[in-house]
């Protein structure tokens, strides 16, 4: 069996201590594998001075060469070739810079891919045999819409035996279109069935119905097991406007769904990993991933309690040479221990975005407007320069 | 949080508001008038008050320290009575037809109701387009950014503790960019729509606003250098100090330098020579933002990669070695820099200004003049009849001269329109 199945098969998600030599070895066959096969990643390690065979120990893996997601956005990086490809999936990334990167996932990485999700499903109670209804507030799937977002959001709707599915953006006449009104009319049906009903997808989308339901005095008492799961993106919840407090406060009144059972996930088109919330909605690193900070100047790698840029590190996917993504995000990582939840991997926090460049004082305030309902990209905010 | 009638509520609340916020407008706009004076009045004991430094600790939720000081400064130099009064005079005081033989009178008067669209990236811009707004009497409608954080609100609301009527004139709404549905209400109702924004920003807005009401757009703009002869050091250091001082952020920081020339040799010439000004002021004024370090170093990173594989970029480039660089390209197109102390340079002889600059007409503004001193008022006139707007020396591309006008205009007088009526 090999290094990347065994890991993917790990019983417990968050025993990182335990498996760091196992990491060590996936991240090495990886490598390996990938400079075998492309051609472009291997003149990038040689650059580098970086062979596979350097990988020895965990601290060894801050010398694989860390690509950044803005080299992926302009750069095809393939392992296996389109054709030969028998992947099941392709995705893009929402392409929120005007660029998207094309991630290709092969079988190997499908499978281990289910035992993830299976594994960090389990502790928030997300797979489950009981049929559900559900709302999905992202968009509604089509053949031409490649995007990790939407598929992401329509994947987790196998997580329980679905009874039907409603999605907040419907595609009509050739763009989204936001429909909560009936959105609003399918929770107030579901309501009165005896099967829970599951929120899925944009925090933004999930918080406005909900506030839409709140003005106009509707309250419903969803069955047990119903629950919310916030995700479809790293750039979602994190310093929004709206306090996460205030979403769980509002779930619990209007639809009557405490706050143990709402969780937030989340991950990135380049790092197919799942993350999902402890109980107190910290994110732990799980064992497929070890994440590295690194200096914003420098690059190099930073200790705990340190913000810099956010390196993901997984062996899972084959297709495309993703072991080492650097990414735009900022963030920092905390000692597991710290959280009190039981959990003891490190737990990621997300500052923000090192964001896009513009020009500051006329300002991209409105920029957002239609962003997220009248085309096909990711609901996201203009970041403030400071 | 929502402000309206001088009141805060709760977002929650903002359909119900929406839905009696026409008529409450028509009553104030039949029934009270919003002199200026009392505008001048609580504006100025405001910005005494934020420079006298009460205001420091919510300014400081999104500045850093030494930005509290620039928005202090900021306080006092455009928020003064002078300084009001000065615009109203400059802007709206041009003598209207007033003469006793004549059978019609006329009278400036507010445009109506204003809905103002402001960015998110600038603080306290939004309170400052509400501002212009009230000073010209209108009654005014604002969207706020996303990520606002409670400052424009505050700043308003100190406003109008000042002056009580302000609050009559003012309603503040923190719908989200997704409640699109909310957002063509409030266009709906007004008068004129001020939008600050770039060009997906402006381009939004007017597929949002309804036939009939008037856009008041301030876009983006891109400033640049224009060099004819041989500068001065001063002269190259002046430009050196701004383009490393504002980091080529600001719509009048300069993108690109321009030569007279037709010669790629001499933009190298200049370069050379330009380098070490440039080198120096940006270790004067070094990046120290978390956020734009880690983009100057990622795409210093992809740079690295790209290189590995073999590509090379598309023109010369000369690095300096404090993170910036000069970009010699051989096309002449205005465009927008990689920021952050990295600048192009290209060619422009000075018989292909007008057409070249023609094309890249919207986002004309300013330009730093760089010439001997017997061509400058000829340059300044092909760069005039171009489309730019602002002429300036080699370092005051962003300094602001009491009385100027914003773009090409007088911001108050286009929120104003001239009534006449027959005696």
């Amino acid at each position: 069996m090999s290094y990347r199945s065994r890991l993917f098969r790990w019983p417990d998600p968050y025993d990182t201590a335990s498996t760091d030599a196992l990491f060590t070895d996936a991240a090495r066959e990886c490598a390996a594998y990938h400079a075998a096969h492309c051609p472009a990643y291997r003149t990038l390690l040689d650059a580098a001075r970086f062979s596979p065979d350097d990988l020895d120990a965990i601290g060894d893996l801050a010398r694989i060469p860390a690509i950044p997601t803005a080299f992926l956005k302009t750069h095809r990086l393939r392992t296996m070739p389109a054709d030969r490809l028998h992947t099941p999936i392709r995705a893009t990334s929402s392409g929120t810079g005007g660029r998207a990167s094309e991630i290709g996932l092969d079988w190997g990485a499908c499978f281990c891919g289910l035992s993830m999700i299976a594994k960090v499903a389990a502790p928030r109670s997300l797979l489950s045999p009981r049929p559900c209804h559900y709302i999905v507030f992202g968009y509604m799937p089509r053949r031409e819409n490649a995007m990790a977002a939407a598929k992401t959001a329509y994947g987790y709707t196998f997580l329980a035996p679905a009874l039907d599915r409603t999605f907040a953006l419907r595609w009509e006449n050739s763009r989204y279109v936001p429909d909560l009104d009936g959105v609003i009319r399918a929770i107030v049906r579901h309501a009165a069935s005896p099967h829970p009903t599951r929120f899925i997808g944009f925090p933004a989308y999930t918080y406005f119905t909900l506030k839409k339901m709140d003005e106009r005095g509707i309250r419903v008492r969803l069955p047990r097991g119903s629950s919310i799961m916030l995700g479809g993106g790293w750039k979602q919840f994190w310093r929004e406007a709206v306090d996460k407090t205030v979403l769980y406060a509002l779930a619990e009144r209007v639809l009557g769904i405490p706050e143990e059972a709402i969780a937030e996930s989340y991950g990135a088109a380049e790092h197919p990993i799942l993350y999902c919330d402890c109980r107190n909605h910290r994110f732990h690193v799980p064992v497929y991933s070890r994440v590295l900070i690194r200096d914003v100047k420098t690059l190099e790698p930073l200790p705990m309690g340190y913000p810099g840029l956010v390196n993901l590190i997984s062996p899972l996917i084959r297709a495309t040479p993703l072991l080492s993504v650097l990414t735009d995000d900022l963030g920092i990582l905390h000692p597991g221990e710290e959280c009190g939840c039981g959990i003891t991997s490190p737990t990621l926090e997300l500052l923000g975005r090192a964001g896009m460049e513009e020009i500051r004082t006329c300002a991209a305030g409105a920029e957002e407007i239609l962003k997220g309902t009248e085309s096909e990209k990711e609901y996201g905010r203009v970041k403030r320069e400071k | 949080m929502i402000l309206y009638k001088s009141a805060l509520f709760d977002s929650a609340r903002q359909d119900a508001i929406l839905a009696h916020l026409e008529s409450y407008i028509n009553r104030v706009r039949a029934t009270m008038t919003l002199p200026p004076e009392a505008v001048i009045q609580a504006v100025d004991r405001l910005g005494s008050r934020i420079a006298a430094g009460e205001f420091d600790p919510v300014i400081a939720r999104v500045a850093s320290p030494e930005e509290v000081e620039e928005y202090r400064a900021l306080a006092v130099r455009l928020m003064s009575r002078s300084a009001l009064e000065a615009r109203l005079k400059n802007e709206l005081g041009e003598p209207l037809r007033d003469d006793p033989t004549s059978p019609i009178r006329q009278e400036r008067r507010p445009l109506g109701t204003l809905f103002h669209i402001a960015a998110g990236n600038m603080d306290g811009l939004p309170a400052y387009s509400v501002v212009e707004g009230l000073l010209t009497g209108n009654f005014n409608i604002l969207k706020l950014p996303s990520a606002d954080d409670g400052v424009t609100v505050e700043i308003l609301s100190a406003l109008i503790r000042e002056e009580p009527l302000i609050g009559d004139f003012v309603a503040v709404f923190d719908t989200p960019s997704t409640d699109t549905e909310a957002m063509r209400k409030m266009a709906m109702m007004a008068d004129g729509i001020v939008v600050w924004g770039g060009e997906t920003a402006i381009t939004a807005v007017r597929a949002l606003a309804p036939p009939g009401v008037k856009l008041i757009e301030w876009g983006h703009r891109l400033g640049f250098a224009y060099v004819s002869g041989t500068p001065s050091d001063e002269e190259l250091a002046a430009l050196a100090s701004h383009i490393a001082g504002t980091k080529q952020l600001l719509c009048s920081s300069a993108q690109v330098i321009y030569l007279d020339t037709a010669s790629m040799p001499d933009l190298r010439a200049f370069a050379d020579r330009f380098l070490p000004h440039l080198d120096r002021a940006m270790a004067a004024h070094p990046v120290t933002d978390l956020g734009a370090m880690a983009r100057i170093t990622t795409r210093r990173r992809c740079r690295e990669l790209a290189e590995a594989l073999g590509e090379r970029e598309s023109g010369e480039v000369l690095r300096g070695s404090a993170d910036c660089s000069l970009i010699l390209k051989t096309d002449s197109a205005l465009e927008i820099s990689p920021l952050w102390g990295n600048v192009l340079v290209k060619r422009l002889p000075r018989a292909n200004l007008l057409p070249v600059l023609r094309t890249a007409k919207g986002t004309l503004q300013t330009a730093a003049l760089l010439c001997p001193v017997q061509d400058r008022a000829s340059l300044t006139e092909v760069l005039l009849r171009a489309g730019v707007n602002r002429v300036r020396r080699a370092g005051d591309l962003s300094a602001s001269f009491p009385g100027e006008a914003h773009d090409g205009e007088f911001p108050l007088r286009r929120c104003t329109r001239i009534v006449d009526i027959e005696k």
